[in-house]
């Protein structure tokens, strides 16, 4: 515990000092553009391949099916409006629990005439395979499944869905960005045709993102302009960001599996301190099939907001499940979809761990967080007086 | 999220929190956008407020304008309670988010209730006359 207790890797890490310092030379000697023909554009385009070999290498793919983004939702639009924009009309297959960049993506798109099938979550948040293979009708063009959700981890079965969508000759994408780097992804083992995966969810810089397009997939451009990423995605390249992301993949390489098996033990002691201390709390998501690092509890009778602000205030950053903007207060959508009820719902905290935690940090946490829900209780009319 | 420091205080260090036995006057308001809740108890002396108690279901700041609220209303006539402002929640925490001004709301709202409240009460013994 040094101070601080940083309790939030969901939504961004810390850039790993290895990434900071293959990155630097990029920002200055090597400042060119990577499409200019001189040495100093020579120079960054080579940053931009040995990034994209570093990352191929990581997926075991080729290197003509990487496309660099700007991030984890330019990815999804891309996928997404590409393949829909290369069909020009068909239906769609996702969940109701995916991240907003793939939600709102179909949205538009069913504004333009595309049809979209949103199935149903379990109480885990997993989606059932029978359920995809039902939803299938002769126009579909795209099954698009997140590997693991943001808020509660759960790991969707995509080997099981892939293995759907491949029987019947659909593209499959997968928003990847809470497992790359995290879990295994065995993209021609899971039949994953597209791949959304992010560069600051593993110790990479913000603002750059991949998507994996398996050779042979029909697609449109959705931004264009120039011939960069092989006419796929025009736009000058990030290359510090690409060559810090390329950087970060292959320190994953290194350090995934054995972060994985510390960070779900750390994790596990977390939520058992937490429920042997606390009354009223329930797990969110599904108990094993689960990201290493997540942890969402719901408390009874808590607003999650009170709680972050209370644990932000001992040093220790984690995040609420419900949202409040200009005070109207949503439960997460998420859990909503997994019928969590709604007593329970605006209660949620989310905390996720990554590699600088410690068992220290943990200690802390089960210092502070049970005094703070039993104090935030005791304010509430639903307190027992 | 910026808050004040007052506000902060407010919340780590919430004044007269918790029910209160046999009160004078008891108000509550909900905040239909989020589920905020806050109830307040008044004893009154006098005509005036000689202790506030108040029970609060929600954000920080929802908690700390609640604990303000109670030092905003201790002394006061029970009168001027009636047209206290949100803006004056407000202003006892030094100030809200335009996002968190619901606080403000719900906690003068349930101040205004428990003087009606209080009022209401008052007369009601009466049965000649009753307040709404």
């Amino acid at each position: 515990m040094n101070g601080r207790v940083y309790l939030d890797h969901n939504a961004s890490t810390q850039v790993h000092p290895e990434v900071v310092a293959a990155m630097l030379p990029y920002f200055g000697e090597r400042f060119g553009n990577p499409s200019s023909v001189h040495s100093f554009g020579r120079e960054a385009r080579e940053g931009v391949e040995i990034a994209r070999e570093q990352i191929t290498n990581f997926l075991r793919v080729s290197k003509d099916e990487v496309v660099f983004t700007s991030g984890g939702t330019e990815s999804d639009n891309l996928a997404i409006k590409g393949v829909a924009g290369a069909r020009g009309a068909g239906h769609i297959i996702t969940s109701p629990i995916e991240h907003h960049a793939v939600l709102r993506t179909c949205q538009v798109l069913e504004t333009q005439g595309f049809a979209v099938t949103y199935l149903p979550v379990d109480g885990d948040g997993l989606v059932n395979p029978d359920d995809v293979r039902r939803a299938i009708r002769p126009d579909t063009i795209l099954i698009t499944i997140m590997h693991a959700n943001s808020e509660v981890g759960t790991i969707q079965p995509v080997d099981t869905i892939g293995a759907v969508a491949r029987e019947r000759g659909i593209p499959f994408h997968v928003d990847g960005v809470q497992t790359f780097g995290k879990v295994p992804i065995d993209l021609d083992g899971f039949g994953i045709d597209l791949l959304s995966f992010s560069s600051h969810k593993i110790y990479g810089p913000k603002g750059v993102a991949g998507l994996y397009i398996r050779k042979g997939t029909k697609m449109v451009s959705v931004q264009h302009g120039g011939e960069h990423e092989r006419r796929r995605r025009a736009g000058t390249e990030n290359v510090p960001g690409i060559v810090g992301f390329g950087k970060a993949a292959e320190l994953r390489a290194r350090e995934m599996e054995a972060e994985a098996t510390r960070l779900t033990a750390l994790r596990n002691r977390l939520w058992d301190g937490i429920s042997a201390r606390v009354a009223d709390v329930r797990l969110n998501g599904h108990p094993t099939r689960r990201l290493p690092g997540t942890l969402n509890l719901c408390f009874r009778h808590v607003e999650s907001e009170s709680i972050v602000l209370g644990l932000d205030l001992k040093g220790v950053a984690v995040s609420a499940g419900s949202a409040c903007t200009s005070g109207n207060v949503e439960p997460s959508y998420v859990l909503v979809a997994m019928g969590v009820p709604l007593d329970w719902a605006m209660g949620s905290v989310r905390a996720t761990l990554g590699r600088l935690n410690t068992d220290a940090d943990i200690d802390y946490v089960l210092v502070v967080l049970p005094p703070l829900v039993e104090r935030i209780r005791r304010l509430s009319p639903a307190a027992v007086s | 999220m910026n808050y004040s420091e007052t506000l902060i205080d407010h919340f780590r260090n919430p004044r007269n929190a918790g029910m209160m036995r046999d009160p004078d006057g008891i108000g509550e308001e909900t905040f239909d956008g989020c589920g905020d809740l806050a109830r307040f108890y008044l004893k009154v002396v006098d005509g005036r407020v000689a202790d506030v108690r108040f029970q609060t279901y929600g954000c920080g700041p929802t908690i700390a304008a609640s604990s303000a609220g109670t030092e905003l209303a201790t002394g006061r006539s029970v009168s001027d309670l009636l047209t206290l402002s949100e803006r004056d929640v407000a202003a006892a925490v030094d100030g809200l988010p335009a996002e968190r001004l619901h606080a403000a709301q719900v906690v003068a709202g349930a101040i205004r209730a428990a003087a009606r409240d209080f009022l209401s009460r008052r007369s009601a013994p009466s049965g000649m006359k009753q307040h709404v």
